[in-house]
This record gives C-alpha cells, structure tokens and sequence, in this order.
C-alpha cells in the first residue's frame, strides 16, 4: 500500500496515542506525509466561528501530545484544527480536500444499551470517505 | 386578514414587493459579509457599533415575537384532534408556552436536530400547499366572486399599511439566511441564489393561499373562525367542496379509471385536513425552533463585537451551548405568551410586535447598504444590485432606497396605530440602549463609536 498523505483524526482521548504512532510507523516506509486533525464540533445555537475557550484549550492539548509523541517516533506531523457542525463531514471534507490516501481514527471499546458502539462518526467516515480508512480500537480492558 | 380583511391580497402582494427588495439589500450585504448578524453587522460595517446594535436589539425582538408567535399558532392547527387547544384561551397558551419550554430544554442540552428531516418536511409543506392551491383554483375559483369579496371587505388605509406590515411575517427567512452565509461554501454566491429562491417560493405560495383563501370563503368567517389557523380553513372549505365522484368524472371516463380515482380522491378528501394539521404543527415547531437557534446566534455574535453583555455568551461548561441566551429569550417570549391566558387578541399584538422589531431591523439594513455605497464605494462586492442613481459620484440602488421608504412607513403606522406594539416596543428598545450605554461605560468602550 503506497501513501503519501494521511490524516489522522483525533479526540483528546486515550486512543489518540496508539493511532498517532500507527500512523507514523506506517508513514515512514514510504516518507508519507502525517496530517493530524482535532474537529470542534458547534452546537447549531451558536455561530460556527464561536470561540469555545474550553475546547479550543482541549483541542490544543491533544494537538501538542499529537507532535510530542511523532518527535519521540522521529517523525514530523503536521497539525491542524477545525471548527464543524459535525465531525464526521468535517473529517471526509478534510480528507478530500488534502486528497489523502489514508484516514487513522482510534476509538475505545464501548458498549450502549448493553451492544458494541462505533459511535456517530465512524460509520459515517467509514461510509462516505473516498479513501482507505483504518481503524484502531483499544483493547476491552 | 384579521386586519387587512378583503386586501389580504393585495397586503401580500405589497408586502411582497417590499420583500424582494429587502431581500436584495441583504443578497448584497451578506455576499460582503458572510457572517452571522443580518442587519445588525451591516449597520455596524456601514455606521458604528450603536447602529450595530439597535439593529441587533430590533433584531433581537422580532426572534423573540417570532419565537412566541409560532408556537403561539401551534395549538391552533392542532385543534382539529382535540378542539379545546383552539377555543380554550387556558389549553391555547398552556400549550404553546409548554412548546416553548420544551424546546429551551432541547436547545440548552443541544439535541442534535437531523437537516434532512427539516429539508424533507419543508418540502411535503410546500407541496401539501401546492396541492391546496390547485385543488381551490380548480374547484371554487371564481373570479366574480373573488373580486367582489376583495372589493366588499376592503378595509381602511390604516389598516392596509398595518395588514401589510403583519404580512411581513411571512418573509422572516431573510434574516435567517444571513445567519447561515457563514456557514455555506462560497457563500458570495450562494446566498444571492438562496435569496432570489426564498423570494418565488415564498411568492407563489403566500400568493396562492390568499387567492385559494378568498375563494374557500369570506374574509370575515377566515378571520373569525380560521384567525389562527388559515391554511387549516382553506383545506377544511376545499374538502367540503370536493365531490370526489364529480371531480372523478371529470378527468377518467373509463368505468374503472372513474371508480379509482374517486377512491383516491375521497381519500384525499379525508385525509387533507389532518395532513394540513399535523404539518403545519410540525413546521411552526420547526420555525419556533429556528427562531430559538437564531437568537443565541445572533446573541453571541453581538456579546463577540462587545455590543451587548458577554454574560449572553456564555457557554454551558457540559453542553457547549449559549445556556444563558437560550433561557433569557425563552423566558421574554413565553412572557409575551402569558396575555394569551386573559386576551384573545394576542396574535393580533405579536404580529403588531412582529412589525415594530422587523421593519425596524430591515430599515436600518436597507439604510446600511446605502451608507456602504457612500463610504465604501470601491469595495469588492460579489452580488451588487443594480437600478443604481448616481449622486456626488456614488451610485445608490433604487430598490434599497425604496425598501427604506416603504418598512420606515409601515413602521410609523405601527406605531401611530398599535399602543400595545408601541408601548412594547419602545420600552424593549429603550432597555435594550440602557443595557448598551451601561455595559460600554462599564468596560471603558467608545458609546457611539468602534470597540476595537
């Protein structure tokens, strides 16, 4: 599998550290360029642009552990940050937009109502993207 | 037509007018400014911050109307399965301040609300409309009838310039079009597409419901009777009309043909009222809605330019969502519901206050692009409007000087004609600059001029 470009969508979350380094071992071989990309979803009551301290504080954070953890790996990612009305769309409108060939996204294991969850936005990444797109999930414990 | 009686027509189709051109002055505007706050970041481009916010707080109130006025009409459509919810003044307004409550909940949790079901129920309305509009030309038009019906009930002049002031309600998606710009790709040239949409639609559809209402019955029995719930009135009156084996007959000769059309048309028959009901009920939610997200919107965007509060700003630290905004306007709007309970006139009082808040705002726009055309002639803008008068070198469109003529008209006889509009009105404004002098004294803020 030839790459060149893949983006990297993170959460803040605990996943984040594991898909960060999948990516960059997976970039190496073929020097690939590593985008990694934090979304902040809107809420439709305020405008798209609203500055959102607390989050913007957050996506800031998982951004700076993003690069610490491609430094430790020697390699350089490229990060960036988003505001959206929705994560999903966002990821696949970034991802066609950088024409990328690849998108990481980690998730934990959860479970709702009692039956395993992916959650709102990889199904929708999973269907729409029109590119690969690989999976990471923590283990169950 | 509780006011404009037999020129409801003729009080649309003015409005119309008055609408298209209003239209156009915010195709312009929002193309050089795609960003959330209509008329209010207009005037604050195209004057200062002052300006910026009388628009913003005229804004303001006309969301906070529309907000109570849509959910107001709710219960009313929804009489039809229980009649109490459109005769009781006690179940009418328990109701629709309960709506209202609901969906301040909703929107402070920030319940996710899916487009396609909105895009989807705005077009079954839309054709549902359609529909009635054909069925009413087709089987009770008349055009005898019609005219002499406009010509029996035509009110007083007063009356007419206030009708069509009301009729401006049915145009509020002009401001919220603008909200959305910023939200749009290439909003430069999709928000003009989006306008010059808004206005056919809106056109046809306001235009044949009045007619189809004329025909159905008198402008008496639809102010009385279908005050609140018009469309329900036309459908309930073409229902009644409808022979289903006439009609049948009319179209299929063929014996089986004939037998099943008759069937869908009695199905039809039967069934048209209740889609009205419950569409009707689904989209004023919908529009209540709407009214609701505007406002915090347009509420953070003013708290961002330091035109009001940052108090409204705040953001809920779990939800993410402008909590304090939310609750503020939701309790102003179901405090301009509680008359309901004691006065049966109400919807007659928020469409007066519709109109204050309203032609006020889009004045200040019409007046805004004008201003902008003076001082910032060689600005890029992507939709210019044309029909320009030259003046000391700068060009001036005819349509926006004319919208500021005709909604400051209307505005002054609303508030010459309308005491309680009046009353209201002024002293929502007059709190509104308290509020503004107070807050920029506070933090040091030019009074008149440009926070940087």
């Amino acid at each position: 599998m030839k790459l060149e470009r893949m983006l990297v969508a993170v959460n803040g979350k605990d996943a984040d550290v594991e898909t960060v380094k999948l990516a960059c071992n997976l970039a190496k071989r073929s020097k690939a360029k590593v985008y990694v990309l934090y979304v902040i979803e809107v809420k439709r009551s305020l405008p798209l642009d609203a500055m959102i301290d607390s989050e913007v504080e957050k996506a800031e954070k998982a951004l700076t552990r993003a690069e610490e953890i491609a430094a430790e790996l020697d390699y350089e990612v490229e990060t960036d940050l988003i505001q959206a009305r929705e994560v999903g769309p966002a990821i696949v409108g970034e991802a066609m937009e950088r024409d990328v060939d690849l998108i990481l996204m980690g998730f934990a294991y959860k479970k709702r109502f009692g039956v395993f969850n992916l959650g709102r936005v990889i199904p929708y990444v999973l269907e729409e993207a029109p590119c690969r797109v690989l999976l990471y999930r923590e283990p169950i414990s | 037509m509780l006011v404009a009686v037999g020129a409801t027509p003729v009080a649309l189709g003015l409005a119309g007018i008055l609408f298209i051109f209003t239209a156009l002055s915010y195709a312009e505007g929002t193309a050089m400014f795609p960003e959330a706050g209509g008329s209010a970041s207009f005037a604050r481009h195209g004057f200062n911050d002052l300006m910026g916010f009388v628009a913003g707080w005229a804004l303001m109130f006309s969301y906070i109307v529309t907000i109570a006025i849509s959910a107001y009409t709710i219960p009313s459509y929804l009489g039809l399965f229980w009649e109490p919810l459109k005769t009781s003044p006690l179940a009418h307004t328990s109701v629709s301040i309960g709506i209202v409550l609901l969906l301040m909940v909703v929107n402070v949790i920030g319940v996710r609300e899916s487009s396609q079901v909105n895009v989807g129920l705005a077009i079954l309305d839309i054709a549902t409309q359609l529909l009635i509009v054909v069925l009413a030309l087709a089987i009770l038009f008349h055009p005898g009838v019609f005219w002499q019906r406009v010509i029996g009930y035509w009110p007083s002049t007063a009356n007419l310039v206030f009708g069509i002031a009301i009729a401006a309600i049915a145009f509020t998606g002009v401001e919220t079009l603008s909200q959305m710009a910023e939200e749009t790709r290439r909003p430069q040239v999709r928000a003009p597409r989006a306008y010059m949409l808004l206005i056919v639609v809106v056109l046809l559809i306001f235009g044949g419901i009045s007619i189809s209402a004329f025909s159905a019955m008198t402008p008496v029995e639809l102010a009385s009777d279908w005050a609140t719930d018009p469309v329900a009135g036309i459908a309930h009156n073409v229902s009644m009309a409808i022979v289903p084996d006439e009609l049948a007959a009319r179209i299929f000769h063929e014996p089986i043909q004939h037998y099943i059309a008759t069937w869908f048309i009695d199905v039809l028959r039967t069934a048209l009222p209740v889609l009205v009901a419950v569409l009707a009920g689904t989209i004023l939610f919908i529009a209540t809605n709407a009214g609701l997200l505007g406002i915090s919107r347009l509420a953070f965007s003013l708290g961002r330019f330091n035109l009001v509060p940052v108090v409204l700003g705040k953001v809920h630290p779990r939800f993410k969502t402008p909590y304090v905004a939310i609750v503020v306007f939701t309790l102003a709007a179901i405090l301009l519901q509680i008359p309901g309970f004691f006065r049966p006139g109400l919807f007659e009082s928020l469409g007066g206050l519709y109109a204050f808040g309203s032609m006020l705002s889009f004045a200040l726009a019409h007046l805004s692009i004008l201003a902008l055309r003076w001082k910032m002639p060689k600005m890029e803008r992507p939709f210019k409007l044309g029909w320009n008068v030259r003046f000391r070198g700068a060009e001036f469109p005819l349509t926006a000087v004319i919208g500021l003529l005709g909604t400051i008209a209307i505005w002054i006889v609303v508030v010459a004609m309308q005491e309680y509009s009046r009353w209201v009105g002024f002293g929502w404004m007059a709190l509104g600059l308290g509020i503004y002098f107070l807050f920029r004294w506070r933090r040091q803020l030019p009074l008149g001029g440009v926070a940087r």
